[in-house]
């Protein structure tokens, strides 16, 4: 196994107080199929604009964009119903040494922005439920059985089924 | 788009036609490509309308020779105006598509459109792109009923050909002094210069219009050589789709959250996503990976 590190994330709304407002980002989240190496602030919306083409896909509304001169085919999908998409960042330790912050230390988090869906982008193939992305939210609904409690009741269901096969 | 009523008399007649394009090689703007249509009784005045390939004429004298062809009833003309974005996302696809084959198609969308509007068209004239046999046997296919002659310089042998050129040409200047830049960024100026990778002007424009993130306005044409010598400024830019390609042979590896600082991972390899390796399908075919250090 591999052996995690100890760490804290506050999703009470940032800050020390816990009572700001947090930024919510709806709209604004974009999921490119790229690595871009830069960590910064960027003005996004000066140049990347996506566009509705007006078109729907297996209920996916299509958007278009270029980026890099590439064009990118993408959806806007709502997060599923009882999940958040969470913007975290390390949270600030006063004013200590920074030769003590080291990630040890300070595996510290704090939420920044909080979003409800997200626009993910393809290059070169046209949005569909058989996206990657997509099915990853599978995973949800099947964590979420795997972990519910048993209760007496399923047990009595899946030993009548067991019972009309044999 | 002409309807059936407006169509002149003269479509009825054996007519002739020529395509030029203006903007191929230019590292900004849209390629434009001309078509310039009359019957072919008219084919002795218009060679006397003193049309040239549009390289050798002056801006003026084009305009002038356009406005008057555009006022000329007995001709027929039409343009194709190829976004740069479209070039260049074209040029980008995973299956490239290349110049050559995207100048056939814009010809032969010009063709397919003027014989759509009911004009008898019997013999066009192309300036070559590529091989210019090749190119011809192409166009044959396409429209067995019309007789293709495909030449090098055919701007400057036919007539028809160098009116198709001032179409193209005058077509492919008015929409970059129009061009409206899709960035809403300041500091953003109109100052292309002709666009060829040569100009100084072109050259100051790129200059000044490079971002760190997204590289150029998508007026410019990103598959250009030229845009080669600024791309090594930018913030570099790994993509999942050239990912596949690479990945057996060179090491252009991906990246995860922990190059950010975000995580530290045991693992040598750095991956641009999670691959879901040495899961169970379910969990590979979703990219789902369980991240551990955080």
């Amino acid at each position: 196994m591999e052996k995690g590190t100890q760490g804290s994330i506050i999703l009470n709304g940032g800050g020390d107080l816990g009572s700001q407002e947090v930024a919510d980002l709806n709209g604004q989240v974009h999921l490119l199929p790229c690595v871009i190496k830069y960590d910064g602030p960027c003005s996004v919306s000066d140049y990347f604009k996506p566009k509705s083409t007006g078109m729907e896909v297996e209920g996916l509304r299509l958007e278009e964009a270029h980026f890099r001169g590439r064009k990118l085919e993408g959806a806007t999908v709502s997060i599923p119903e009882g999940y958040c998409g969470f913007v975290v960042g390390k949270k600030v330790l006063g004013k200590r040494k920074a030769a003590d912050i080291s990630e040890e230390n300070s595996n510290c988090w704090e939420m920044n922005a909080i979003f409800r869906d997200i626009t993910y982008w393809n290059h070169d193939s046209l949005p569909s439920h058989d996206d990657a992305f997509l099915r990853s939210f599978h995973w949800l609904a099947v964590a979420k059985s795997m972990h519910k409690p048993v209760a007496a009741e399923d047990l009595a269901h899946a030993s009548t089924a067991l019972g009309k096969m044999e | 788009m002409a309807s059936e009523a407006a169509l002149p008399k003269w479509a009825s007649e054996p007519c002739i036609m020529g395509i030029d394009e203006a903007g191929r090689g230019p590292v900004l703007g849209p390629m434009v490509y001309g078509c310039l249509y009359c019957a072919r009784s008219y084919q002795m005045t218009l060679s006397s309308l003193n049309f040239a390939d549009s390289k050798t004429l002056k801006e003026e004298k084009r305009e002038e020779l356009f406005e008057n062809l555009k006022a000329d009833e007995s001709i027929g003309w039409a343009v194709d105006i190829i976004d740069p974005k479209e070039l260049s996302a074209k040029m980008l696809k995973k299956n490239k598509i290349n110049l050559n084959e995207i100048s056939h198609e814009s010809a032969i969308g010009l063709v397919a459109n003027v014989l759509n509007m009911g004009i008898l068209l019997t013999e066009v004239y192309v300036d070559t792109v590529g091989d210019a046999e090749k190119y011809r046997t192409k166009l044959s296919g396409r429209f067995p009923a019309v007789k293709f002659v495909v030449a090098k310089k055919a701007d400057s042998l036919y007539p028809v050909v160098s009116g198709a050129s001032i179409v193209a040409k005058v077509t492919r200047d008015r929409a970059l002094q129009e061009w409206v830049l899709d960035e809403t960024a300041e500091n953003m100026n109109r100052n292309f210069g002709s666009g060829y990778p040569g100009d100084p002007e072109t050259k100051a424009w790129l200059k000044n219009h490079i971002h760190t993130v997204f590289g150029f306005p998508t007026l410019v044409r990103f598959s250009w050589g030229t845009c080669t010598p600024y791309i090594k400024d930018l913030a570099e830019v790994l993509w999942e789709s050239d990912k596949m390609d690479e990945d057996s042979s060179c090491g252009k590896k991906q990246m995860k959250l922990s190059s950010f600082g975000v995580t530290k991972s045991k693992r040598k390899s750095e991956e641009i996503e999670s691959s879901g390796k040495g899961h169970c399908k379910f969990f590979q075919a979703r990219k789902l990976e369980q991240l551990t250090y955080f």
